[in-house]
C-alpha cells in the first residue's frame, strides 16, 4: 500500500507570544512544528503500513525550514520525503496549496491513501483536505478517528462534533485525521539519526509542472483584509439568588436571552 | 572552533525532549507506586533506542557520537527524575566493555546491554573504600577455570535487576598489592549473590540502590575485563565518562531551575505587577542563566575531547568540579525564588534541590575531583 502524508510546519502555538500593542503575533524566535494533527496523520500512515505493508511518502510545502519537519517525519518511520519549496509558493491560501499538493502527487504517481491532519493549528480553516481531495478526484473522509483498510476499500470512523458515523469509500482516497486518533509515536534514535542523512528532493514549481499563475498568492483567491486579536472587555457581574433550581433556571433564561443557548 | 550543535544534534535533542515529556510521567508515577524501577523501564528505552547510543551498530549500538548521549542526558536532567540512571549505567559500562573487552566478550555482553535485556551496574564501592583501590576487602580466587568471589560491595546502583555488572575485586593471583585490582563482568543472576534492601537517597526518590553480598560467586576467567590486576584504570575511566553524563544532567537540571523560576516569577504578583520584572530577580535570574551556560560550554567540550579520543579524564574531574556549586546554587536561588512553594514537594523545584545535594558526591566526590585535578597539574 502507497500512502502519502501531508504535513505542514507551523509556530508553536503553545509559545506563541502576542505584542500587546499591536496585537500581532511575535515571529521572531517562535520554534516550528510540524502541525499536531498532521503528526496523527503520519501516526495513521505509519502504523497502516505496519499492518499491510508497502511505502509512506510525506510531501510538505513551504520555506527551505520546512525541511527539519521532514526530517522529523523521516525519524518517526516515513520512507521518503519531499520538500515543496519555491517562491511561487509563498502567499498560498488553502484552494492554492491544495492545488500545489494535487501536482506534487500526482508526479509521485498517486498513491492508496493521501493523508492529512484535520486542519493547520494558525490557520484552522480544515478546508486543504477536501480541497485536496476535489483536485486529485477522489473522495475525502474527514475527520477521522480511525481508519481501517480491507483490501480495495477503506472503512473510516468520522467524528462530527458529537455524532460519530462509519464511512467507506474505494481506494483511492483522501483521508483527513483527527487528533484524538491516536498518539503519534516519539521517534526512535537510529530513525533519527538515519533520518539526518537521507536525501530530501526540493521540488520546484517546474518540477510538478506547476502554472505559477494558479500557485502561491498568485494563484489565491482569498483576500485577508486584517488580523487582529478580540479585545478583552470587562462584562458586568450578575448574581442570582434563590433556591438552587431557581438560580438555575434564571442562569438558563439568561444564556437563552444572550443566545449563547 | 565552531559552537554550534549540528542538525542531528539538534534532533536528538528535540526528540529526547519528546520522549522525557511523553514518558517521563509514566514512568515517574509507576516509580512512586513501585517504589522501584519499573521492570520494563530497558524496554521502553531500548524501544527508544536510546541504549548503546556509542557502540557500534554490529553490537546493537547507533554506532553516534558521546555529545549525542551528552544532549540526551541534558534533556533527562530538566526532568528531575531518577528513571534515567539505568540508562546512563547501560550506556556507560556499555561503553567500557566496548573499550577494554576482548571480541567474545563484546558479541557477547553488549546486544543485551544495547535491547534492554540486561540492566547494566558497576560495582567497586565497599563498605570500607570508595576510592581507595588498595583497600579492596572482596576477593577473587582463582579455581580452575573460574575465579570465585567472596564479600560486599555497597551503594551499588540496579544490583538486583537481571544483567551484568562490572565488579573490581581483590585478585588473590596476583602478587604485587598495587595492581591487584581486576574487574569481572558478572551475570547478576549467579548463585551466591544475594541483596539488601534499597536504600533511600535524599535527592534520588525511588531510585534502587543497595549492598550486594557474594558468597562462592563463580565467574569464569573469560569474563576477565581488560588486562588483570589493572581494573582500577578501568574504574577511572568508566567514571570520568560517567562524570560528563552527570554533569550534562546538572546542566539540565539547572536549567530547569531557571525555566520553573521565570514562569512562577512572571505569574506571581507582587505590588500589582509580575514579581519577575523587580530588579532583585533580573540579577538572580542573569546569574543562572550565565552560571548555566558557562558549564554547558564545558560539558560540550569536556565530551569533545571523549570523541575525539583524547584523554578526558582529568578535564572530566575538573568539569564536575565546576559544575556541582553550579547546579547546588542555581537550585538554591530557584527555591528562593519561589518561597514558601518552592520548598512544597509539590513544586518541581523541591526535587531539585534535593538532587543538586547529590551532585557534589555521585561519579567522584568533589574532594576526589579537586585531588585529581591537582595531581595531574603538579605531575604534568
Amino acid at each position: 500500500m502507497n500512502i502519502i502524508v501531508c504535513i505542514k510546519q507551523v509556530p508553536n502555538v503553545k509559545e506563541v507570544k502576542w505584542d500587546p500593542d499591536t496585537g500581532n503575533l511575535i515571529r521572531t524566535g517562535l520554534p516550528s512544528i510540524i502541525n499536531v494533527n498532521d503528526k496523527n496523520a503520519l501516526e495513521a500512515a505509519l502504523v497502516l503500513k505496519e499492518k499491510h505493508g508497502g511505502k509512506v511518502t510525506v510531501i510538505s510545502m513551504g520555506p527551505p525550514q520546512v525541511e527539519e519537519s521532514l526530517r522529523e517525519a523521516l525519524g518517526m518511520g516515513v520512507d521518503e520525503a519531499v520538500q515543496l519549496s519555491d517562491k511561487a509558493f509563498a502567499g498560498a491560501d488553502c484552494w492554492a496549496t491544495s492545488h500545489t499538493l494535487a501536482l506534487a502527487v500526482k508526479k509521485l504517481s498517486g498513491a492508496d491513501l493521501v493523508l492529512l491532519g484535520v486542519e493547520a493549528m494558525d490557520g484552522n480553516t480544515a478546508q486543504v483536505g477536501p480541497e485536496l481531495a476535489e483536485a486529485l478526484g477522489l473522495p475525502i473522509l474527514s475527520y477521522a478517528l480511525s481508519i481501517d483498510v480491507d483490501g480495495k476499500a477503506v472503512k473510516v470512523t468520522q467524528k462530527l462534533g458529537d455524532v460519530v458515523r462509519v464511512l467507506e469509500a474505494d481506494l483511492p482516497a483522501v483521508i483527513t485525521v483527527e487528533k484524538e486518533a491516536n498518539e503519534p509515536r516519539v521517534a526512535p534514535m537510529d530513525c533519527v539519526l538515519e533520518a539526518c542523512e537521507k536525501d530530501v528532493p526540493v521540488w520546484k514549481a517546474e518540477t510538478i509542472g506547476a502554472d505559477e499563475e494558479n500557485c502561491g498568492l498568485k494563484g489565491s483567491p482569498t483576500r485577508l483584509r486584517k488580523i487582529f486579536s478580540p479585545k478583552v472587555t470587562r462584562g458586568q457581574v450578575e448574581l442570582f439568588s434563590g433556591s438552587l433550581d431557581e438560580v438555575a433556571e434564571k442562569f438558563v433564561a439568561k444564556l437563552k436571552e444572550l443566545y449563547y443557548l | 572552533m565552531d559552537f554550534k550543535l549540528s542538525a542531528a544534534n539538534k534532533m536528538i535533542q528535540k526528540t529526547a525532549k519528546e520522549f522525557c515529556e511523553r514518558e517521563i510521567p509514566k514512568i515517574d508515577a509507576a516509580m512512586a507506586e513501585a517504589h522501584d524501577y519499573p521492570s520494563d523501564l530497558m524496554q521502553t528505552f531500548a524501544k527508544a533506542r536510546m541504549l548503546g547510543m556509542t557502540i557500534p551498530k554490529e553490537y546493537g549500538g547507533l554506532g553516534s557520537s558521546n555529545l549525542n548521549c551528552v544532549l540526551m542526558c541534558e534533556e533527562f536532567g530538566k526532568t528531575g527524575s531518577t528513571s534515567f540512571l539505568p540508562l546512563i549505567m547501560n550506556i556507560s559500562v556499555a561503553e567500557t566493555i566496548h573499550h577494554y573487552g576482548n571480541e567474545e566478550q563484546k558479541k557477547k555482553f553488549l546486544p543485551p546491554l544495547c535491547d534492554g535485556t540486561a540492566w547494566a551496574t558497576t560495582a567497586f564501592t565497599e563498605p570500607a573504600t570508595g576510592s581507595d583501590p588498595t583497600m579492596l576487602q572482596t576477593t577473587a580466587e582463582p579455581d580452575g577455570d573460574f575465579f570465585v568471589l567472596n564479600g560486599a560491595k555497597r551503594f551499588i546502583s540496579m544490583a538486583n535487576k537481571p544483567g551484568y555488572g562490572i565488579f573490581y575485586c581483590k585478585d588473590l593471583s596476583c602478587t604485587d598489592p598495587r595492581k591487584n585490582c581486576t574487574a569481572f563482568i558478572v551475570d547478576k543472576t549467579s548463585p551466591g549473590m544475594t541483596f539488601s534492601g534499597h536504600y533511600e537517597f535524599m535527592g534520588l526518590d525511588n531510585a534502587d540502590t543497595c549492598d550486594v553480598f557474594l558468597k562462592d560467586v563463580r565467574v569464569p576467567k573469560e569474563n576477565i575485563l581488560g588486562v588483570q590486576g589493572k581494573g582500577f584504570n578501568i574504574l577511572l575511566r568508566w567514571i570520568a565518562g560517567e562524570r560528563i553524563q552527570q554533569a550534562a544532567s546538572m546542566v539540565g537540571g539547572g536549567q530547569a531551575c531557571l525555566d520553573e523560576s521565570m514562569k512562577y516569577a512572571k505569574e506571581r504578583q507582587v505590588g500589582g505587577q509580575p514579581m519577575a520584572y523587580m530588579q532583585g530577580f533580573y540579577w538572580m535570574f542573569a546569574e543562572m542563566k550565565m552560571k548555566i551556560e558557562a558549564c554547558r560550554m564545558l560539558v560540550y567540550k569536556t565530551v569533545a575531547l571523549q570523541d575525539e579520543g583524547e584523554r578526558f579524564e582529568v578535564d572530566s574531574a575538573g568539569l564536575k568540579v565546576f559544575v556541582t556549586p553550579m547546579m547546588q546554587d542555581v537550585a538554591r536561588m530557584a527555591l528562593q525564588t519561589h518561597g514558601s512553594y518552592g520548598y512544597s514537594k509539590e513544586y518541581k523545584v523541591e526535587k531539585l534541590f534535593r538532587m543538586a545535594m547529590h551532585a557534589g558526591v555521585v561519579a567522584s566526590s568533589t574532594e576526589i575531583n579537586k585531588t585529581i585535578v591537582g595531581m595531574a597539574l603538579l605531575m604534568s
